[in-house]
């Protein structure tokens, strides 16, 4: 049976009876999460074969396989309430659902990963944290799996930027600098548009599905990250972010006409993106049926 | 090895007492019947907190590790690399390390060699002569895995050539610390000798479609393993790497079967078979051949065939290396390897 969580919202097991609302929200988060990982992975998993060192490979190997390990347990999640596995990329392809801003784009240099890993990984740290709060209990525990796994990830993208500024030349450094500032915009756009005045009449906030809002988010993870790259030596410019005396950052908003274009396919990697998993569809669904048909 | 258990009428019962609480095994009971199981469960386990969930398995339905196991499981000790505080040690390691300027350990032929063994060389023991050979098969088949990741043949099998790469790089710089090699000496071993150096086996050159790449596993699989039980008696690490190699073994096994059976893959499946393990004859051809290389190249030659399909083309004797094999395989591996590498100061990248 469903019990109250500290909210005073009823929480859900699989078998639970719930409203629809309830079921179809859990599934579409599941299955944008699931989405979003499997397709949000390839711009780290193409710099595997250029990783500098054994170590370097290990690790980031390590990373690519978890962000693929999140979008199973996410996609597992999915296919509990209806949603076949196969249909989630598949949807991708035919232009039903669509991948966050931030992966349309590559990363330019090896010098541009560190500080663009920092911010996604932070900022999806943020959202993990408030998602899991959600009345769909299945999913809060796929999340936490999944968190526990980001906290590698942070650590790993802090320590690939703090190698460069530490060993690298002054070029080097530099362009972790304008890594930082190109990519900084774009993860203050993939928590979403401004929500103060609207979240209360958002059904999936009342439901109990997105507990926070995308400025509440936003603010906190500001409060986390910018701190992060100043102690790394880093300038932060108040045109991009700065905090007011009352706590409350300040940023450059995000151009939404721009960033909405990108998702709908206008990035620089967005048919990058399409291509790679339409070919890898393409080569290998007949070995997922040998396997599955003998096995 | 996992097994399971046979006690058909026990059941293993698992109880959560809230709803942001794990489910936790508390114990077992004997039902007579399938559906008596429950029932009995909450009057044996139930009588004292309010339970928010209670499952029961029949336990003959589960599949469950055996105390041998526990080194495949010991993640800490065998990826250390995953942990969120490696980063942090190894940075702190780093700082402190008096020698970190030092240039790297230069060996006239480009690789470091150990005390007692000639990695690349025709001389010593011949363990000491395939090692490194072998060393340098799995550094690339490791990062051909890597890549297979991203290929989505199926969720699960993301997740498993993730960690068999991660193993296979591994255990390519294990051997090389074993034959006396320290880190930065293994990192300009495999990222900074030119590609006439390497002497990969021909398997390497085949690593392409899904199933080359899945003989090309399993053939090195046998490989490794055959060679590790050698000196798994004496040295943990090799036994170590033996059970992780026997595990990869198992799965391409699992592999070769399905694509053999399957009608719409098993053209294609025996035309791979039978091209990578014609190239397998040389995987203990590094350097000259005596009794060892021939008996080790038999207990390989078993392996291969007691995966279960047939058209195997391994050569009856082992078949020297050749210096530039490999293709373009080995070629690409080594030129992305280094784009970002040649742009930095020797020792920035540990």
């Amino acid at each position: 049976m469903p019990t109250a969580t500290a909210a005073g919202l009823r929480c859900y097991e699989l078998w639970d009876p719930m409203p629809d609302e309830v079921r179809e929200g859990a599934r579409r988060f599941a299955t944008v999460q699931a989405l979003n990982e499997l397709v949000g992975v390839l711009p780290f998993a193409e710099w595997l074969d250029r990783a500098p060192s054994c170590t370097r490979r290990q690790m980031l190997m390590a990373k690519v396989q978890d962000e693929v390990g999140h979008g199973h347990v996410a996609a597992r999640v999915a296919e509990d309430l209806g949603m076949p596995r196969e249909r989630i990329l598949v949807d991708y392809l035919e232009g039903r659902s669509k991948v966050h801003n931030i992966f349309h784009y590559s990363f330019a240099s090896w010098e541009e990963f560190g500080p663009g890993l920092l911010l996604m990984n932070s900022a999806a740290i943020f959202q993990f944290r408030s998602l899991m709060k959600g009345v769909y209990l299945p999913y809060g525990r796929a999340l936490r799996k999944i968190e526990r796994e980001e906290s590698f990830h942070y650590q790993h993208a802090l320590d690939l930027t703090h190698e460069v500024l530490t060993h690298g030349d002054a070029e080097q450094r530099r362009r972790v600098q304008e890594g930082f500032e190109t990519w900084l915009p774009r993860v203050l756009a993939y928590l979403g548009p401004p929500d103060t005045e609207t979240l209360h009449a958002n059904r999936m906030h009342q439901i109990g599905l997105k507990p926070d809002g995308n400025d509440e988010l936003r603010q906190a993870w500001l409060s986390k990250i910018i701190p992060v790259f100043e102690k790394l030596g880093m300038h932060v410019d108040p045109a991009l972010a700065r905090q007011l005396p009352s706590g409350e950052w300040e940023f450059a908003m995000p151009d939404w006409a721009e960033v909405k274009k990108v998702i709908a396919g206008g990035g620089p990697a967005s048919q990058r993106r399409l291509d790679w998993v339409r070919g890898a569809l393409d080569r290998n669904t007949r070995y997922r049926r040998a396997l599955r048909g003998v096995a | 090895m996992p097994h399971v258990p046979t006690d058909t009428d026990v059941y293993e019962v698992f109880a959560q007492t809230g709803s942001g609480s794990p489910l936790n095994h508390v114990g077992s009971l004997v039902a007579p019947r399938r559906d008596a199981a429950w029932h009995l469960a909450k009057e044996t386990y139930g009588r004292r907190d309010d339970l928010f969930r209670l499952w029961v398995v029949r336990r003959t339905d589960l599949i469950v590790s055996s105390a041998d196991d526990r080194g495949l499981l010991a993640a800490k000790t065998r990826m250390p690399h995953r942990q969120p505080g490696f980063p942090t040690t190894r940075r702190r390691d780093r700082s402190a390390a008096p020698d970190t300027a030092a240039p790297p350990q230069q060996q006239p032929d480009g690789a470091a060699s150990g005390p007692c063994d000639d990695p690349r060389g025709a001389t010593g023991p011949a363990p000491g002569r395939l090692w490194p050979a072998l060393a340098e098969d799995l550094f690339v088949l490791g990062n051909r895995l890597g890549e297979r990741i991203v290929d989505y043949i199926d969720l699960e099998e993301s997740l498993a050539v993730g960690s068999i790469g991660q193993e296979a790089l591994a255990h390519a710089e294990t051997i090389l610390t074993l034959h006396g090699f320290d880190a930065s000496a293994a990192d300009a071993h495999f990222f900074e000798r030119p590609q006439e150096q390497w002497r990969v086996s021909r398997v390497i050159g085949r690593l392409g479609d899904w199933p080359s790449t899945v003989v090309c596993g399993l053939v090195i699989a046998a490989a490794v393993s055959v060679l590790a039980e050698e000196r798994a008696g004496d040295e943990p690490a090799f036994a170590a790497i033996r059970d992780e190699q026997l595990v990869h073994l198992d799965h391409w096994r699992r592999w070769v079967r399905a694509l053999a059976a399957w009608p719409e893959t098993s053209e294609e499946f025996t035309r791979a078979f039978t091209e990578v393990t014609h190239c397998a004859g040389d995987l203990f051809g590094a350097g000259p051949q005596d009794a060892l290389t021939d008996a080790l190249h038999a207990r390989l030659a078993a392996l291969v065939g007691d995966s279960g399909v047939p058209g195997s083309r391994l050569p009856h004797l082992p078949v020297p290396r050749a210096a530039g094999t490999g293709g373009s395989v080995l070629a690409d591996c080594l030129a992305r390897g280094r784009l970002v590498r040649a742009h930095y100061a020797p020792q920035v990248f540990l």
